[in-house]
């Protein structure tokens, strides 16, 4: 007994200190938006002032208006992803076919090679076929490096719950698309909600892409916050990377919420 | 299934032949031969898309609630900004040279220096233009050596000023009482106040504005404006300025083994009270920067005896904008009087006008002069009578690489 509690508190001090590392910068980031002066060596801003903020809420600065066009991009992109790894996950789950270990290395490809090297051939690709500074060019670029998460994970939930309960539902006489909709898909709903929860980060949080291929026509919240990340100026920075890991956060709850409220009764015997 | 793929593969691949050759004439051809006026009628409800650099929130600020509204009202012609830095507004322009691309998504672009050499060079930019301009024909001064070159380069037309910059130092009156006034007094300040000097490190714009600025104070600007983009030459020619910057070295923050990389550290450095002098090459930066108390109240410029260099910025369009006349629309209101002066003005943007003096009827140069500078500001003749132009833009990479051959070595 007094083992198991020595244990509880070495883990929990390794937990809160986890945390506290986590939390502690962006309290100072949180803090640098509001701060107008904060000179070494004073542990607390010396100045505050709304600056930052009114130039965000400002309806010229178009910031809400890209942050709402920025959420809308990456749900595409995350529910694009997600209905392409579905099936590309099962068939490297469940069949076996020639070549079927190459596809496996091959679709961890984007992870591997730098986006940069490929993205210019793309991007001169993109305008021969008009994508080029498009929202769908966009949606369509950020698919590259979503997609290998998206099949790479779901594979391995398919692996976990295995095949056998959608036949046996195929048995009792479901056709395969009433197996997918009422069996399979609640099967791996929670590994689609992690899954679609890390590709809406990837999208959300992608620069260098959206910014070759949107060519400035589609402006996303990060176009937004790295001039003023480059330029030094702190409290717009401050400012702008809060929405930004605000936003995410908000999109994580709320996604988790929704869909733990759905199956809270049950449990899953993967994971 | 298998069929349909493949057709459909091969439908794709079909679109993107077509897509090489389908692009017709654009309005190009006529639009040489119109007259200010019709340009004025034809860029009616269009709307210009704006590139450039979008660090500086009082900037865009500027342009979203001052220049496009006014655009509007006057021309019915409306602003899109976008921030971009120019490297990546000339790779997207050289992409679309690549395949030639003839409607592009780029009516305006804010750039100067190696840039516009880059540009022009490459035939990313239409032009030339700027002849076509009221206001550039009113109140450009057209002999100048500012409207004629951009850093040594023969401007040709292709770009249009849109405002003045000077490298100027900052300091803090209340921390500092004598300022130096040349190369040997700020050697002497930093060796009595050793690691509260520095700057940043090339390519950073500033940083290397900054040994610029060192060289022409060393050598004299006349010694070395002229001089052949040829290494060895150089080194030759700025060897003084070297030899004082290693002196400088020991005595600078870090003690010279590291710098900032770029001027917004070393500003912020200023800021946080770290070091005596921050430097920038908008010269009412401090001015601004005390407003939105990111600087103390007690914050002021100061220039060498023998002047700071300065440039021009400038605004061109690229070859494949969509809208050429709104462009210049765009472009002629920004060389207005009331436009120049409103970002003139340290409460909005605080950038140099462009405008020549005498030009000016008695109305107009009352606009400029009724603008108050407020603290941290030099008044516009002392920035004007202690400018240096800029050095050829084939020389900077140059200046640059001897730097870094130089300077940054440890364990000198």
């Amino acid at each position: 007994m007094k083992v198991l509690q020595k244990n509880t508190i070495y883990l929990n001090i390794i937990i809160y200190s986890v945390i506290i590392l986590l939390i502690f910068p962006l309290a100072v980031m949180f803090m640098w938006s509001f701060a107008r002066s904060w000179p070494w060596p004073y542990l607390l801003p010396q100045d505050f002032g709304l600056r930052g903020w009114k130039y965000f809420f400002n309806p010229t600065s178009k910031a809400l208006f890209t942050l709402f066009l920025s959420v809308l991009l990456s749900l595409i992109v995350t529910i694009v992803t997600l209905v392409l790894s579905i099936p590309a996950a099962k068939s490297l789950a469940f069949y076996n076919f020639r070549g079927k270990a190459f596809f496996e290395i091959f679709i961890l490809a984007p992870l591997i090679v730098p986006p940069i090297a490929v993205a210019m051939g793309i991007h001169v690709q993109f305008i021969k076929l008009g994508l080029a500074d498009s929202f769908l060019g966009v949606v369509l670029v950020h698919l590259i490096p979503s997609l290998p998460y998206g099949i790479r994970i779901l594979t391995n939930v398919f692996q976990a719950i295995g095949e056998k309960i959608e036949l046996q539902a195929r048995v009792l006489g479901a056709n395969w698309w009433q197996a997918f909709i009422f069996v399979t898909l609640p099967l791996i709903a929670p590994g689609l909600v992690s899954v679609g929860s890390l590709i809406f980060i990837i999208s959300f949080s992608q620069y260098f892409l959206t910014f070759l291929i949107g060519g400035g026509q589609v402006v996303t919240f990060p176009m937004l916050l790295l001039p003023y990340i480059q330029s030094g100026d702190r409290m717009m920075a401050g400012v702008f990377s809060s929405v930004f890991v605000l936003t995410a956060l908000l999109f994580f709850i709320i996604v988790e919420k929704t869909i733990k409220s759905h199956y809270s009764s049950r449990e899953y015997f993967y994971f | 299934m298998k069929k349909l793929a493949i057709y459909f593969i091969l439908l794709l691949f079909l679109f993107s032949l077509v897509g090489c050759s389908s692009n017709g004439q654009g309005s190009t051809k006529s639009l040489e031969e119109k007259t200010w006026k019709e340009i004025v009628e034809t860029a009616r409800g269009t709307t210009v898309n704006f590139y450039g650099w979008g660090g500086d929130q009082r900037v865009n600020q500027w342009i979203d609630e001052i220049l496009a509204p006014s655009l509007k009202e006057k021309y019915n012609v409306k602003v899109n900004r976008v921030g971009m830095n120019i490297d990546d507004i000339l790779n997207k322009l050289l992409g679309e040279k690549q395949v030639d691309k003839k409607n592009g998504s780029i009516d305006v672009v804010w750039i100067n220096g190696e840039n516009f050499y880059t540009a022009k060079k490459n035939g990313l930019l239409y032009g030339p233009f700027t002849k076509k301009l009221a206001n550039f024909n009113k109140y450009i001064d057209k002999d100048s050596h500012d409207a004629n070159y951009d850093f040594g380069f023969l401007i040709d037309g292709y770009e249009a000023p849109y405002g003045k910059a000077q490298l100027v130092f900052i300091y803090d009156s209340a921390k500092l009482s004598n300022v130096p006034r040349n190369y040997q007094e700020l050697l002497k300040l930093a060796k009595e106040n050793p690691g509260k000097i520095t700057y940043p490190a090339p390519p950073d714009f500033t940083g290397s504005a900054f040994i610029r600025n060192m060289i022409c104070d060393i050598v004299g600007f006349e010694n070395i404006k002229d001089i052949e983009p040829d290494k060895e030459k150089v080194k030759e020619a700025i060897a003084p300025a070297i030899e004082y910057l290693k002196e400088l070295k020991p005595y600078l923050w870090m003690k010279g083994e590291a710098y900032p990389a770029t001027v917004a550290q070393l500003n912020n450095l200023f800021a946080d009270g770290e070091i005596l002098l921050g430097m920038s090459y908008t010269p009412y930066l401090a001015a601004g920067k005390i407003q939105t108390g990111d600087f103390p109240e007690t914050t002021d410029t100061f220039v060498f005896e023998n002047g700071n260099i300065g440039n021009t910025h400038f605004l061109a369009i690229p070859f494949n904008s969509p809208n050429k006349e709104g462009a210049m629309v765009f472009i002629n209101h920004v060389l207005s009087v009331e436009m120049q002066a409103s970002k003139y003005d340290p409460n909005n943007w605080g950038d140099l006008p462009v405008l020549d003096n005498s030009k000016l009827n008695e109305e107009e140069k009352n606009v400029f002069e009724n603008i108050k500078l407020g603290k941290g500001a030099l008044p516009q003749e002392t920035l004007l009578s202690h400018r240096i132009p800029e050095l050829p833009a084939d020389v900077i990479p140059i200046i640059e690489e001897i730097w870094m051959e130089n300077i940054p070595k440890k364990g000198e």
